[in-house]
């Protein structure tokens, strides 16, 4: 490769074309001092930095020029020095004219030690400027319990609003007048709360200074220590740092080394973590005796437990026992209670949380792309061409999707379809939208596949490459021009335009969500995503499938087996050979099929199932009719439950375990994109807490059934050998490379992706019984549920963490402009919102985003959960239950509190 | 002078300012023509009209903020009918600008950048306008009248009412 030459500091070195000085400079180990360069925010193939703060310059010699490192280029035969008298002299004046604005708060600065310009200042020897003081006043007030803004400290870097600009792409911030009076604000000059910011805490990590910190109840100062761990809310698996401070999490802040966050979380991952430190924290084992559960030792609550289990196991056999495992919890810890479940108990009646929103997504994408999931990175994502995203909002669902996907937007160049009846964040950046009936999503795919087929857009080689091409083009003579239209609700041309634009438009992803998925018949919508993406998914293309899931290790748990019909890594458990591998480990392995979370559920009602063991989970809030769920498993013989906090579901238990927090524990989680990310233990688990996989295996043992395993590592290396996605990845297989091996002792875990088989792909036919929601008299509107940016799953968990409930608790429900009129509905008013079903009560919110005749209101809000509109309706393959639409009817009940 | 009524006095119209940003296509390179013609025909940009801009340009209410903000031709307030443009030049300074700046003021009842209640008039200042042999310069709209002194100023008073 053509190099070039140079002299950095009297030495000959040699630099590669396209490389600025200061890259070059921290490859031959020379320190030259940063503040506004970030390497996350240069946008592809633009400029590298913005060179706005000046203190990288250096000096080149031949012309006698100072320049900024940061952002010059090197060209042959520079001769540069990068601490003469001059640049040294230089960088001081810099220093000095900033701090001559900048108040003498460094003493109780809550940015402390992370200050770039206390460092370089301290650096470069300068107390106090010796300027004349001009201090800049801030008159910016903040209620949010977020970020405080303090602009007396802001050096002008420009790197929040790079970061809300060209990293998560909100644009709540930009530039704001001119010369001194230049300052960063959000639209109008308004507070955050009231602008676009999402509080993803990315410009906090990235500001240099105290301009923008943590708003923190108490005064924390600056950690001791800083562990990388990983993000326990949704599916995007976003590596973090935990920073302790005498044996608390004070503070999270974003992996900067992190290749797919490339420095960014969301609120939940960067305020969300005060659940850990919750007083409402279980400590204890607690045995309920006469209702009232009373503190026991482990030792107590082992025995009762095991003397249970054992005398229903003897007594109505061992598919009368039930576990349900969590998307939660780490991938060792599912692996150890699959095969609990499985050995111990003698049951195949092992299901995991993500049943309520995922599951389908992981499943039927199976054949088609051969794969399990995601079917390529975010990292891919980023780079699509077109990306076609349907029933999803990944900006609130899995923000880092969402922030991968409007990158490709703003910075590639890629074009956004966007399929939603209501307007999402991403219609704005979308280049076409559409708005089908709700529930007609299947249709409207076929429809476009027909396009694609008709017009012969698809690819050339798709009969040899693909099984089924034929079959699938005759199935989809049913979708005619005026069938489609009256269904959809869309005009055909516009689909039309679209199938063209996803066919032709380049490398193609396809992003689906719950609102696929949570339907009655989703497995048909997903499996006519999975045509479409084969239909222009040849190998040098590549379309890529992503589901979003929302829990952090719904993947996790589906890999390691916590599923009724599969074990580890999919494969059947009917099939003899799979059983065959894990009884060599294992021991007997049952082979008929066990029972879903739902069926499991309806079986305690029906008084088949004597006897669940819950981790993780909480089933009675966050599954529709919470008040049937509560029936059925408060009518068990005997439930078990371990979790954090003592949710509804665990007040129904005979015996509560505690459990460890993510913070508290090791393990591994795996994203919905496939990469394994480790967790460090940061700090101690409360009282007499121990990690799940620690309870598991001591209480197999007192069942009379040891599951031997050394340590964590045992485990991992158990699934590195029996699981073929984790051969290999860091799992302690003979033939791992060396830096894998050193990932197992924790000294820097590299970025690891578990492994895809290769197949052959075929078509699917699906069904077209498509039911769609209708609203009749008595409910007269559309209920749309969805995720919530600051609260998540059930809310066990973000409910607890106080800045998120103190910003967002109160359930809200959004409803379009012209409805609220008609029902003299305005904002604030509560609404009493009734399905036949069940009932629940909300603040109104209005919106411009609906149609008419249409309401929205997100999960995730513990005081009064949506779910209870919704009746027990299963998807009849992969028996998740409908809990994204429901016909409802809405009331005002009073005015604003 | 035709009395037009004055800017505030109409309630934005809205819907043309959707129409000025859809007839620039919808393209980001836009932005600034956009926001020029929104001044052309209204005077200023009301505040209310970024955010049409920002969606019907595809950019960040904020960017369009950032923009207007940062050009000194941009004005985010209405505007008087008679814009009155003192010349501070190094020239105009010497031969008397100063004073013409202070009876502007008492006589308006208004300072430098500001506009009177009725939207009558706005007094602004400038660095240089380049017709320095004309000194001092007032500028009212866009009609330049050199040589200026406290009774000429007057005069033109007399002139416009």
């Amino acid at each position: 490769m053509h190099t070039l030459n140079v002299t950095l500091n009297g030495r000959e070195v040699t630099a590669e074309p396209g490389m600025t000085i200061l890259e070059l400079a921290r490859r031959e180990g020379i320190y030259i001092p940063t503040i506004c360069h970030e390497p996350h925010l240069a946008p592809m193939g633009g400029c590298p930095s913005i060179s706005s703060c000046r203190i990288c310059i250096v000096e080149e010699e031949r012309s006698g020029n100072l320049v900024t490192s940061c952002g010059a280029f090197v060209t042959p035969g520079m001769v540069i020095n990068t601490d003469s008298q001059r640049v040294l002299e230089r960088r001081r004046t810099i220093i000095e004219l900033m701090l001559a604005s900048h108040p003498d708060s460094c003493m109780v600065c809550l940015k402390g030690n992370r200050c770039l310009l206390r460092k370089v200042a301290s650096e470069l020897g300068i107390g106090l400027s010796r300027f004349q003081r001009i201090p800049v006043m801030s008159t910016i007030i903040d209620a949010n319990p977020f970020i405080r803004r303090n602009l007396s400290k802001c050096i002008l870097c420009a790197k929040c609003i790079r970061a809300c600009q060209e990293l998560v792409i909100e644009g709540a911030v930009d530039y704001f007048h001119r010369g001194f009076a230049a300052r960063p604000a959000t639209a109008g000059d308004s507070p955050l709360e009231e602008s676009e910011c999402t509080f993803c805490g990315t410009c906090v990590a990235m500001c240099p200074t105290g301009a923008l910190i943590e708003s923190e109840p108490l005064y924390r100062g600056t950690a001791g220590t800083s562990v990388q761990s990983v993000c326990p809310f949704c599916g995007c698996g976003c590596t973090i740092r935990l920073k302790v401070k005498e044996g608390r999490v004070v503070r999270v802040i974003p992996n900067n080394e992190d290749p797919v966050t490339r420095g960014a979380l969301c609120v939940k991952g960067s305020y969300g973590f005060d659940f850990i430190q919750s007083r409402d924290r279980i400590t204890s084992p607690q045995l309920k005796v006469e209702g009232r559960f009373e503190a026991v030792s482990w030792e107590e609550a082992f025995n009762v437990i095991a003397e249970r289990l054992n005398q229903i196991k003897g007594q109505y056999g061992s598919n009368s026992l039930a576990v349900f495992g969590s998307s939660k919890c780490t991938n060792e810890e599912n692996y150890v209670l699959q095969r609990f479940a499985r050995c111990v108990l003698g049951t195949n009646n092992i299901d995991n949380g993500s049943r309520l929103t995922g599951t389908p997504g992981l499943m039927s994408s199976d054949p088609a792309s051969g794969f399990f999931g995601a079917t390529n990175s975010l990292t891919a994502l980023e780079k699509a061409d077109v990306i076609f995203v349907i029933g999803a909002d990944p900006t609130v669902a899995a923000p880092l999707a969402g922030y991968t996907i409007k990158r490709a937007v703003r910075c590639m160049d890629a074009k956004l379809i966007v399929v939603d009846p209501r307007e999402t964040r991403l219609v704005m950046f979308a280049e076409i939208w559409l708005r089908p009936r709700v529930g007609t999503d299947l249709i409207l795919i076929n429809a476009m596949a027909k396009v694609i087929i008709d017009e012969g857009l698809h690819d050339a080689e798709i009969s040899e490459e693909t099984i089924g091409f034929k079959e699938f083009t005759n199935s989809l003579g049913a979708y005619t021009t005026a069938y489609v239209e009256k269904a959809t609700g869309v005009p055909y041309a516009d689909i039309v335009k679209t199938a063209r634009q996803y066919a032709t438009g380049g490398k193609a992803a396809i992003v689906y969500g719950n609102g696929i998925t949570q339907y009655a018949y989703g497995t048909d919508a997903v499996k006519a995503l999975a045509n479409l993406a084969l239909l222009n998914g040849s190998r040098s293309k590549g379309t890529c499938i992503y589901p979003l899931q929302k829990e952090n290790n719904a993947q996790g748990a589906c890999d390691m087996g916590a599923l009724p019909d599969y074990l580890p890594g999919y494969q059947r458990v009917a099939d003899l050979r799979s059983r065959r591998t894990f009884e060599d480990y294992w021991g007997t392995v049952p082979a008929a099929a066990g029972l879903t979370a739902f069926e499991m559920i309806k079986g305690a009602k029906a008084g088949s199932i004597k006897g669940m063991y819950i981790v993780g989970e909480n089933p009675a809030a966050s599954f529709p009719n919470g008040r049937f769920v509560s029936e059925a498993l408060g009518s068990l013989d005997f439930l078990v439950v371990q979790d954090l906090f003592m949710t509804r579901t665990a007040k129904l238990a005979h015996v509560v375990l505690p459990a460890a927090a993510f913070a508290e524990k090791e393990g591994t989680f795996t994203s919905f994109d496939g990469r394994v990310s480790w967790l460090t233990k940061a700090v101690q688990p409360p009282g007499q807490v121990y990690p799940d996989l620690d309870v598991i295996i001591k209480l197999a043992a007192k069942m009379g059934h040891a599951i031997a395993y050394a340590s964590q590592r045992g485990v991992r290396e158990e699934i590195g050998k029996l699981v073929p996605l984790y051969k290999g990845i860091g799992y302690g297989s003979p033939e791992e490379p060396q830096d894998q091996a050193r990932a197992i002792d924790r000294l820097k875990p590299p970025l690891v992706y578990r492994k895809r088989p290769d197949r052959m792909p075929s078509f699917y036919l699906t069904n077209d019984n498509t039911a769609p929601v209708l609203t009749t008299k008595e409910y007269p509107f559309l209920l749309l549920t969805g995720s919530n940016l600051y609260h998540f799953a059930g809310g066990t968990r973000t409910s607890r963490a106080p800045r998120l409930r103190k910003y967002s608790f109160n359930a809200f429900v959004e409803i379009g402009e012209a409805d609220a009129e008609r029902l003299l509905i305005t904002r604030g008013d509560r609404l009493k919102i009734t399905s036949a079903t069940g009932e629940v009560v909300a603040t109104a919110r209005i919106t411009d985003t609906l149609p008419e005749g249409m309401v929205y209101m997100p999960f995730a809000l513990a005081a009064n959960p949506v779910s209870q509109l919704f009746n027990i309706v299963l998807d009849p393959e992969r028996m998740t239950p409908l809990t994204k639409c429901v016909s409802v009817k809405v009331e005002r009940i009073g005015a604003h509190e | 002078m035709p009395m037009n009524k004055p800017a505030t006095c109409r309630a934005i119209d809205m819907g043309r300012i959707k129409e000025i940003v859809m007839e620039c296509g919808g393209n980001k390179w836009a932005l600034i023509p956009v926001i020029q013609k929104i001044q052309n025909e209204f005077g200023y940009i009301p505040p209310e009209a970024v955010t049409v801009i920002a969606k019907g340009l595809k950019v960040f209410p904020s960017q369009v903020q950032g923009v207007i903000s940062f050009y000194a031709q941009f004005y985010t307030k209405p505007r008087g009918r008679q814009v009155i443009t003192v010349c501070r030049g190094t020239a105009c300074h010497v031969r008397g600008a100063e004073s013409v700046l202070n009876f502007l003021e008492d006589r308006l009842g208004i300072q430098e950048g500001e506009t009177t209640p009725d939207f009558e008039y706005t007094l602004d200042t400038v660095a240089c306008i380049g017709v320095c042999t004309l000194a001092p310069n007032v500028v009212i709209n866009k009609q330049v009248y050199g040589d200026m002194d406290l009774e000429k100023v007057q005069e033109l008073f007399k002139k416009g009412e």
